[in-house]
């Protein structure tokens, strides 16, 4: 049977492995594939890979991705019919979409005021709360701290602050002792100020212990959602995941579906359309709580599409085209255990704090059932312009274990030479015999940080890279040959 | 003749042992027989004690980036130059993280500072980071105003040197304790 692609060209109104993500399924499916991208990315993969790249003007590369005005008027010139807004960037931007769809073009994803609604913690947790949605007790939000802090004593401690428009834990911070408020929430207030010209912050109950469980929804835009179960992120640095695994580690059966009805409750209530994803925090004692709700697909999105055999981003399209949700839910069917590490460009040993370089060496782990995403080739440069963020390593397993050690057996393969990593981190962390039981919680990766950090190597290991390395060096060679070796002889060193 | 190294941020010594009838190296009083094969593929093979290492590397300029043990790893050359220099003062500066932008200056030259005290807040890659003193000292040069940038490992505050002549009083004897090692008595009393 041939059924006719959803549109006949896209623009991909982003960068990175997320745009080359998309323009995988979009020449799957034999749509054209339309790339942008600032001056600083003309050789960037996601442009060599699509079928024609525009590029954008803008003071930075950042400026650029996120110039809505830009990108519509390149998608009209361009004959696309539809925008993909991939995550980040513009992808949670009502004003975005409601451009795109004023220019009479297709944004895949749900309407501007679906993202209104839910771009708002406050609102979304409301909306939420009047679902029947579980929601932590918390404190309105308001620029006025004096107000504020008389409120979030009244809940007790410890409390989460949170910026209003936040997200990426900026403006976010933990409060242990009434003595702290004051100055946590002056600091937060004026950090959401900086980043999202919104200095209202709001206050809940802080969870301890708690594990991120989100779940992956589809909607029509009718009402009709369907789940594709959870996904467990809950080993996280600064805020931010690095481990995301489908199923959650251990969800008790009864609580997975509770938790699952909760999020297409919602889902439906706002009329959702396409994909998106509610995210939860789970206390150790079962309780869940609504977080936030993510109008978008998510960087995690791989393991889900791993243990479903669906293609998220095929949906995606085919909802966006009209057609509906592409399933039922008793179609849903989960297979095995899908682990995703992102491959970040950070020093594990300095608190994480982003690292710059060159790809010199890129050898990518590959199998059938392994996913390498990423918008990386040789040579190109890892600055301090976007993300930390170089790839994601997604791996399936018969169950857990074969996952997780389907996962250390790709991080070992990988080769990724050139700027610093959080790989040998991540393999440690895989390892763990906490993370293998399954004790998950968002303060795993503090709880367990002298395990997690690295260990001199030893002596053996150390003279062998100390000779490797030395061998590659003309000082050495002429040392160590009387008739030194021109160098360029030296095959099999990478350059 | 040893060539120096820097494993990481551990210094290391590569000494020739000998060169006949195979390359033998020393290291740490360890000696190690290297020979470098060429294999079919145009690559070149190292064998260090009659076993093939599994490596992959790549270089740029005088740093080594090793895949190797499972491990990633980084080894430079130690430049003499630089390593004649390293040994002034470090502790007199503070040096970038990463690259970025000044976000706020919590000091101003001239102001005193404790250890482990704020002198400035940086951001990179909207993450921000609090730059602390690494002693009790006072600020003497404050490379970067707020907003401006910097790369990494750039010197971005400078401190008084403890030695230079300035308002500080030299610190009063340290009291003897009764943690104070026979040692450390003898140091204070030199």
């Amino acid at each position: 049977m041939s059924v006719p692609p959803p549109f006949r060209k896209v623009l991909i109104a982003n960068r990175g492995e997320i745009a080359c993500r998309i323009i995988r399924t979009l020449h799957k499916l034999g749509i054209a594939a339309v790339a942008v991208h600032h001056a600083s990315e003309r050789r960037a993969r996601h442009v060599r890979e699509a079928d024609e790249a525009w590029e954008l003007a803008g003071p930075t590369p950042v400026a650029a991705h996120l110039d809505g005005g830009q990108i519509v008027e390149i998608a009209r010139r361009a004959g696309a019919e539809a925008v993909h807004p991939g995550y980040g960037f513009l992808s949670e931007n009502a004003g975005f979409a409601r451009q795109v769809a004023e220019a009479g073009l297709v944004f895949v994803g749900p309407d501007a005021e679906t993202i209104h609604l839910m771009g708002d913690k406050i609102r979304a947790r409301d909306f939420a709360a009047a679902h029947g949605v579980p929601v932590a007790p918390s404190v309105t939000p308001t620029g006025d701290l004096a107000a504020f802090v008389a409120e979030a004593e009244a809940i007790g401690f410890p409390l989460l602050i949170k910026a209003a428009a936040g997200g990426g834990g900026k403006g976010m911070s933990i409060v242990r002792h009434r003595g702290e408020l004051a100055e946590r929430a002056r600091v937060a207030a004026s950090e959401a100020e900086r980043y999202f010209s919104d200095g209202r912050v709001y206050a809940e109950l802080y969870v301890e212990r708690p594990r991120h469980i989100e779940v992956q929804v589809l909607g029509d835009g009718q009402g009709g959602v369907l789940h594709l179960y959870e996904r467990e992120c809950s080993v996280q640095r600064r805020f931010q995941k690095i481990v995301e695994e489908a199923p959650a580690a251990s969800l008790p059966a009864a609580l997975r579906e509770e938790i699952c009805a909760a999020a297409v409750r919602l889902a439906s209530a706002a009329r959702y359309r396409n994909a998106g994803t509610v995210e939860f925090i789970l206390a150790p004692d079962g309780r869940f709580f609504f977080l936030e709700m993510n109008t978008r697909l998510q960087v995690e999105h791989p393991v889900t599409e791993m243990v479903t055999g669906l293609d998220l981003v095929k949906a995606q399209l085919e909802i966006a085209a009209g057609g509906g949700l592409p399933l039922a839910q008793e179609q849903v069917a989960l297979t095995g255990h899908a682990i995703e590490c992102r491959l970040c460009a950070e020093d594990p040993e300095r608190d994480f704090l982003p690292e710059t370089g060159r790809i010199l060496a890129l050898d990518e782990p590959a199998g059938p059932a392994l996913r390498f995403e990423s918008g990386l080739l040789e040579g190109q440069a890892v600055t301090s312009d976007f993300d930390p963020m170089l790839a994601k390593l997604v791996v399936h397993g018969g169950d857990r274990a074969a996952a997780i050690e389907a996962g250390l057996a790709a991080l070992d393969r990988l080769v990724l030479l050139g700027v610093g990593t959080n790989q040998d981190y991540l393999s440690r962390l895989l390892g763990h015999p906490a993370f293998r039981a399954g004790r998950l919680h968002t303060g795993f990766v503090a709880e367990h940080a002298g395990d997690l950090a690295a260990v001199p190597p030893e002596a053996a290991l150390r003279d062998a890279a100390l000779v490797a390395a030395a061998l590659g060096f003309r000082e050495f060679r002429a040392l160590a040959f009387e008739t030194p070796e021109p160098y360029a002889s030296m095959g099999g060193w990478r350059n | 003749m040893a060539l120096a190294l820097l494993l990481g941020a551990e210094a290391a010594g590569i000494e020739i042992v000998r060169r006949r009838p195979h390359l033998v190296v020393r290291i740490d009083g360890r000696e190690h027989e290297v020979v470098e094969r060429d294999e079919a593929d145009g690559r070149t093979r190292i064998e260090l004690d009659g076993r093939p290492l599994a490596l992959a590397c790549a270089a740029d300029g005088n740093t080594r980036f090793l895949r190797l043990g499972g491990r990633n790893l980084r080894v430079s050359l130690v430049d003499p130059r630089d390593a004649a220099a390293a040994g002034e003062g470090g502790g007199d500066e503070i040096r970038a993280p990463m690259p970025g932008s000044v976000v706020t200056l919590h000091k101003a030259e001239g102001e005193a500072v404790l250890r482990g005290e704020t002198i400035l807040t940086i951001e990179s890659m909207k993450l921000q980071t609090a730059l602390v003193s690494p002693r009790d000292g006072v600020v003497e040069l404050l490379l970067r105003g707020e907003g401006q940038t910097f790369d990494k490992d750039e010197v971005v505050v400078r401190l008084a040197s403890p030695s230079a002549p300035g308002p500080s009083e030299p610190a009063p004897p340290e009291p003897a304790t009764a943690e104070a090692s026979p040692a450390a008595d003898a140091k204070g009393a030199a």
